[in-house]
């Protein structure tokens, strides 16, 4: 969300009317420890990771430090490793999937809530209650709800008689793969409303009263009219929603421990697992390369998206 | 629109909020029955008879529960306060300077919170162990401030853009240097959205979990998230034992809910809808 309203005001920031004056260094002082931090607690973490990729580290040289050059070895290691390409496409399956419902059950809670009804702004809390809660409450809710005994979503299930016997949610590898996929998108879809409303709320009223007097009915105002109105909107939050997704860690750690078996073992389980479970730290790293290549170039093409659309 | 079109509208609204609150009903309920009801088939919707049994035997009593909360306020609470001490100046200076640099700057703290967070947490438990840090607070604060404060200071400087410059003017004009006039004048109107930062920062560093599980690995130093992903497991099906601990856990997530609203929600959604 940060990211919306930062990246307008970046933009925003480039065109501000204040007149550029000499600026004293002093003020560089206010700015310079905040950037230093960062620098030292994520960019050189960052760029240690990828010296990490090039050498064989393992828990001895974890404690007496170095780690033989291997060149591109983690690397070749890794790709050319099934459980890697596996992992890779259980994440594009995960993300993709789990995007494509919360941006939909986003929008669908953004146009209703946009509507003028009794009870509205308490029932858009309770459903931001959902996106502010930790995700290690709202996994361990989740596996709760879905265990294959006492789960109250079976009971829902077979009260409405659509099942006949418990389903073993976090059992069977299908059914685990959709449990998480349910409980992120239980989770995204709250933010994706709260951001999508913001948008709905920009759009002129009068557009909908000419189109209303022109006869255009409620689907057609939805297609002509909000969708494309709310395509810069749409973007940002379909790019947060992935950049989000993709990086998910506690909810399947959580629920599935990336099981059953491989399941829902997706990219940063995997690296994990590699690091802190085999204790193969290059692999590891090379293996968190290679997955933030992913976003990185997502958030690559948005920007120069972004820019071609304000200069349009 | 008719006042019946509007009545079925907050007809499906209320279902729909009951997507949302009924799981955490789920959990308030199931931590408030006794062992043995949780098991009930049909389940029972109400707990009856309401047990704080749970409670008792596994937040109050449960000595590595306790330690947890424990760990996770201090390392919550020094997480705002060096967000706080870092974020406010750096806020100020990118939105009260034309320094050069500055998208370069904003684009940096845009681009880190797109960062998945086992990319930074593997080399830094590297890093942190060469440094004797692992199984400290003061490696966990580093941790999570690296990502509150990125978050923190793009959330700030609209705030600090909103403050005239003019009476920042006149107050350095009345001998105020840079730093006092930041503190006397631009601080006091600044601080609903440094309350928004401080409680968003707090609780972040309370329900953290990727730096805290890999940056720990004595249990004594675990935060309570940590410590709860072990209790599902330590627990096995005591699950009102398990949703007792949770609902401890999103405790302080309600209170700042209902007390904060207007500072949490109002004021990260202010900003988006001014985008």
């Amino acid at each position: 969300m940060t990211l919306l309203l930062g990246k307008r005001r970046a933009v925003v920031a480039g065109v501000s009317p204040r007149p550029r004056r000499r600026v004293p260094l002093s003020a560089y002082l206010f700015v310079l420890p905040a950037v230093l931090f960062v620098a030292a607690t994520v960019l050189y973490p960052l760029a240690y990771n990828i010296d990490l990729s090039f050498r064989d580290v393992g828990l001895r040289e974890i404690v007496a430090g170095g780690g033989d050059f291997v060149g591109l070895r983690n690397y070749a290691a890794e790709l050319g490793r099934p459980e890697f390409r596996h992992a890779l496409a259980v994440s594009l399956i995960y993300t993709v999937l789990s995007v494509g419902l919360a941006f939909g059950c986003g929008l669908a809670m953004a146009v209703f809530l946009n509507r003028r009804f009794p009870g509205r702004n308490l029932m858009r809390s309770a459903l931001l209650v959902a996106w502010v809660l930790p995700t290690v409450v709202s996994a361990n809710i989740w596996r709760w709800m879905l265990d294959g005994t006492y789960g109250l979503v079976n009971t829902a299930l077979g009260g409405l008689g659509l099942i006949d016997r418990g389903v073993f949610w976090l059992v069977e590898p299908v059914t685990a793969l959709a449990a998480v996929i349910l409980a992120t998108v239980w989770t995204m879809a709250p933010f994706a409303m709260i951001l999508l409303l913001a948008g709905l709320q920009n759009i002129p009223a009068t557009l909908y009263e000419a189109a209303r007097i022109d006869g255009a009915g409620a689907l057609r105002r939805f297609t002509s009219i909000t969708m494309p109105m709310l395509r810069p909107v749409n973007m940002t939050v379909l790019l947060l929603l992935f950049v989000t997704t993709f990086k998910t860690f506690d909810t399947i750690y959580l629920m599935t421990r990336g099981g059953p078996g491989d399941a829902t073992t997706i990219l940063p389980i995997h690296a994990y697992l590699e690091a802190f479970q085999f204790f193969r730290f290059g692999t590891g790293a090379a293996a968190t390369t290679v997955m933030l290549l992913i976003p990185l170039l997502l958030s690559v093409f948005y920007f120069r998206a972004l820019r071609k659309e304000d200069l349009a | 629109m008719t006042s019946r079109r509007a009545w079925l509208s907050t007809a499906i609204g209320t279902l729909l909020a009951a997507l949302y609150v009924v799981p955490v009903y789920w959990m308030v309920a199931t931590s408030l029955k006794r062992p043995g009801d949780i098991f009930a088939s049909p389940p029972d919707l109400v707990p009856s008879p309401v047990s704080f049994a749970a409670y008792a035997d596994s937040v109050l009593t449960h000595a590595g529960v306790l330690r947890g909360l424990a760990n996770s306020t201090v390392i919550g609470l020094a997480t705002t306060v060096l967000t706080l001490a870092l974020a406010m100046p750096a806020a100020y200076g990118l939105a009260r300077f034309r320094l050069r640099f500055v998208n370069g700057f904003l684009l940096l703290f845009l681009v880190v919170q797109m960062i998945p967070a086992i990319n930074v947490a593997l080399p830094m438990f590297v890093i942190l162990s060469h440094l004797d840090l692992v199984n400290t607070y003061t490696g966990l604060v580093l941790a999570n401030c690296s990502l509150a404060l990125p978050l923190a200071v793009t959330v700030l400087r609209p705030y600090f853009l909103a403050v005239p410059g003019e009476v920042v003017e006149a107050a350095r004009v009345d001998g105020c240097n840079q730093w006092s006039a930041f503190v006397r004048i631009a601080l006091p109107v600044t601080v609903p959205g440094i309350v928004t930062v401080a409680v968003v920062s707090f609780l972040g560093a309370w329900g953290e979990f990727v730096f805290a599980l890999a940056l720990t690995t004595k249990d004594e130093m675990q935060p309570i998230s940590v410590v709860l992903a072990g209790l599902t497991n330590a627990f096995g099906t005591r699950w009102n034992d398990v949703m007792a601990v949770s609902a401890v856990v999103a405790l302080p997530i309600f209170l700042a809910f209902l007390f904060l609203q207007r500072f949490v929600v109002g004021g990260l959604t202010a900003g988006a809808s001014k985008s």
